[in-house]
């Protein structure tokens, strides 16, 4: 097979074309910050975090979008991507209402993680505060939008391995919503098939199965990947 | 039909045209037609009519001929005499004085209430004289429902000329040559763009015409949609032949129903005339196009945006590379120009591309379309070359400042733009220069304020309107933007202290640089050009720190 050169942090790798930035550096165990990112779904480029310097290009490119390219000469680590790591993190915990000691996925959630990687101390930007729907009448599920960060894992995974398109997003802004169906409640969805693959894509406690308290959500995001493995096998 | 008949049509229409002694322009451009000019027209044509003078007098509706805030305008052709302001009454008298007496009516010509001595020929008036009309130049002389009209201006020789005697790479070699940048904001080379999606080997390929014109007070592409349609889509359907596609969209904002409308009736005349479907004039090269309506939203300008619009879908922007010239609608590779790019591709292949890239500056070819707006005395639609500087616009095409005010500054690029301060009034106007000054060209919205403006609220206003338009799919932008105007009212309000002020610096480089698309990647322009330039107006209002929450 063929192989390319490219340079990641100073460092030479041979690398197979037509693989991300982003598989380039999980396979080389180089730290890349994600949110919106999923294995098993496509990639959107939202939440930004994933931003690496290439030489010659004057914009910040997202690793899970951008394939590799001969000679390319990449920059992870920089000053300047560690303080927009940061301001994005900040700015995540700033939009909506995330109260971690009560939430469901306390202790499992990934922008918590996120929170303690990028060494959140406090966030200098004002809450907003919004008011936020809490949507409990799905018979299993609920979806708390408080604590949603608009990754759109759950819009994707509905639509693309499910099937179903259960979830959308409306209006704009920051006054952008997950919606069920034509914003209808959750358990009116005519589409929602109940299989759950959006609780464990949501990278949050923004869906979580009813008759769970705070800090057991038990998530697989993972499953989402091996399922997609295993329909690629049978064919 | 076929090249000869083409050639025969157009004599045709020649003849009947020349039949005519005089012919009556009524403007009816938006501006025009907002303050009365349909009813200016009718009366016109009945009045003709009632006279018996139909048979030596036409009497057509046009696009928009430049000094909106005059209007209604109604123009004699082949004097150019302009009169302004036209009413219902001011008919009988127009006929009467201009068409049988051949006297003109010095009270109601164009601008005789601000000029000592207006202009009988309004080509002599400076606000036409310094301007240059390329992509404009039929507009408001020709019936933009006419294609014989259209015709007799020289309608559709360029798509005959590249059909019978120009191979794609030489059309391709023209525009380059030409030097035509896109006109829609970015001012990418649009010779290089077409021949990326020409090197693309596909079986479908895509030509979309942006006429989504998002930014608030632009009309520049309403008005040529408008104006000249037939321009447009001949424009397109010589892109289509030159990058190898044989399908194109017009996707036009859903807030311009008569471009719409008038844009859907070249295409059923084009496609009547044989200039457009299958086998155009004789060949064996297939185009069409298909008007898409946008449902108004700024950031449908987008590229990425518009065609996952065009494809149906929710019209956010998609993460570029991959680039819509290799992978645009359906995945295929797809040209996308402005509506002012396409509509100066006419001129260049009749032309010549070395004609079109002696005007201008170096970097910057051939002329641009500003929507001239504020407080200027003469605002309206103006078509200048490239390197008039911003002083000459202001005063001498613009007629200065309303009520001798001084210039304070002149934003250009809308919400994606920046502001020129009274220092830098002469400016030559093109790409490089404005970014130097820390604006952009944009798609040419150019507002003019006086001392009576308050800039910090210039980009508390901007920002407001990027922050609604967001598509809210990325963090910075849908945040940011919220973050940067609430700190933005915070200022007005003469609430903040410097920590405020450091932390709106601070994200505005940051939106600037991490957002997905040009929308967020431009949003902090107004705010830091007003900074680097009127520093002391958020200065004064800011108070020192109470608490260094750092
Ligand atoms: C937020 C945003 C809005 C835009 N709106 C328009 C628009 O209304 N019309 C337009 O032609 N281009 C618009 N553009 C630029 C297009 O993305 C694209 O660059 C352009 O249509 C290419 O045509 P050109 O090469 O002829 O300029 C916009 C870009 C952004 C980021
Ligand atoms: S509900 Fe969860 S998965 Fe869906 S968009 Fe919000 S945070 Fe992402
Ligand atoms: S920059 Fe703004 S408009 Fe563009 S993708 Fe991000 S949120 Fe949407
Ligand atoms: S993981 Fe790449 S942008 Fe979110």
């Amino acid at each position: 097979m063929t192989t390319i050169t490219i340079h990641i942090n100073e460092k030479e790798y041979q690398v197979a074309p037509g693989k991300t930035i982003l598989e380039v550096c999980r396979e080389n165990d180089i730290e890349i910050l994600t949110m919106c990112h999923l294995k098993g779904i496509m990639d959107v480029g939202a939440c930004r975090l994933c931003l690496v310097e290439i030489e010659g290009v004057n914009r910040l490119l997202s690793a899970c979008t951008t394939k590799v390219g001969a000679n390319m000469i990449i920059r992870t680590d920089t000053e300047r991507i560690k303080r927009y790591q940061r301001i994005t993190t900040e700015l995540f915990f700033a939009e909506r209402n995330h109260v971690c000691s009560v939430c469901v996925a306390n202790g499992k959630c990934e922008l918590q993680q996120l929170g303690y990687k990028v060494g959140l101390d406090h966030i200098r930007y004002p809450f907003l505060y919004p008011q936020c729907e809490v949507d409990s009448s799905h018979p299993w599920y609920v979806m708390d939008h408080n604590r949603c960060i608009m990754c759109t894992r759950c819009v994707r995974v509905c639509n693309e391995v499910e099937g179903a398109h259960n979830w959308d997003v409306m209006n704009r802004g920051y006054q952008v919503r997950v919606i069920s169906d034509f914003n209808t409640p959750w358990g009116e969805s005519i589409t929602c098939t109940s299989c759950g693959k959006c609780l464990h894509a949501c990278p949050t406690g923004a869906i979580w199965p009813k008759a769970i308290v705070q800090g057991q959500l038990n998530k697989k995001p993972e499953i989402i990947e091996e399922l997609m493995e295993k329909r690629a096998m049978k064919l | 039909m076929n090249r000869q008949e083409l050639t025969n049509l157009r004599s045709l229409a020649i003849d009947k045209q020349q039949k005519y002694k005089h012919k009556i322009c009524v403007c009816c451009g938006a501006s025009c037609i907002s303050s009365g000019a349909e009813a200016v027209l009718k009366k016109m044509q009945d009045e003709i009519k009632a006279r018996g003078m139909d048979q030596e007098v036409e009497v057509i509706p046009t696009g928009c001929m430049g000094p909106c805030n005059q209007g209604p305008l109604v123009k004699h052709m082949p004097d150019n005499t302009i009169y302004q302001k036209i009413t219902e009454e001011n008919i009988a008298q127009i006929i009467q004085s201009q068409l049988i007496d051949k006297k003109p009516i010095e009270d109601i010509l164009l601008f005789a209430d601000s000029r000592e001595k207006p202009f009988v020929n309004a080509n002599e008036d400076p606000f036409f004289k310094k301007q240059l009309k390329i992509a404009l130049k039929d507009c408001g002389e020709l019936n933009p429902e006419s294609i014989d009209d259209y015709l007799v201006h020289d309608g559709y020789q360029a798509l005959s000329k590249v059909l019978f005697q120009q191979s794609p790479e030489e059309v391709i070699a023209e525009i380059k040559q030409s030097r035509l940048r896109g006109r829609g904001g970015a001012g990418y080379p649009t010779g290089l763009k077409w021949e990326t999606v020409y090197k693309h080997v596909n079986d479908h390929k895509y030509v979309i015409c942006n006429g989504d014109e998002g930014d608030p007070g632009a009309f520049m592409d309403r008005s040529v949609l408008e104006g000249n349609p037939h321009r447009v889509l001949e424009g397109m359907t010589i892109a289509g032949y030159a990058v190898g596609a044989n399908k194109g969209y017009a996707y036009i904002r859903g807030e311009y129903p008569l471009a719409i409308k008038r844009f859907e009736l070249a295409i059923k005349q084009a496609r009547k005339l044989g200039v457009l479907g299958d086998h155009i004039l004789g060949t064996d090269f297939n185009f069409d196009v298909e008007v898409r309506i946008g449902a108004g939203a700024f950031v449908c300008g987008e590229e990425t945006a518009l065609i996952a619009s065009i494809e149906g879908k929710r019209g956010t922007p998609k993460p570029r590379p991959p680039f819509p010239a290799e992978s645009g609608l359906w995945g295929k590779p797809t040209l996308i120009n402005n509506v002012e790019t396409m509509a100066s591709i006419v001129p260049i292949i009749n032309l010549g591309g070395e004609w079109y890239s002696d005007i201008g500056t170096p970097k910057s070819a051939g002329t641009k379309v500003f929507a001239l707006a504020g407080k200027i005395n003469y605002s309206g639609l103006i078509e200048v070359p490239m390197g008039t500087t911003l002083r000459q616009i202001v005063y001498e095409i613009g007629g200065g400042i309303q009520g001798d005010a001084p210039f304070k500054a002149a934003q250009t690029g809308g919400p994606s733009g920046g502001c020129i301060p009274a220092a830098h009034l002469d400016v030559r106007m093109d790409y490089e220069a404005l970014v130097n000054l820390g604006s952009i060209m944009g798609s040419g919205g150019l507002i003019i304020m006086d001392d009576s403006s308050d800039m910090v609220d210039v980009a508390r206003f901007f920002m407001e309107f990027c922050m609604d338009e967001s598509c809210g799919k990325c963090v910075p932008c849908r945040v940011g933007t919220k973050m940067m105007h609430d700190l933005l009212q915070k200022i007005c309000d003469n609430k903040a202290n410097s920590n405020d002020l450091q932390r709106l610096e601070e994200l505005a480089i940051y939106v600037k640089e991490t957002s997905l698309c040009g929308l967020g990647g431009s949003a902090p322009n107004p705010l830091l050009s007003t900074l680097r330039h009127f520093r002391e107006e958020y200065d004064q209002r800011i108070s020192k720190p109470v608490v260094n929450s750092y």
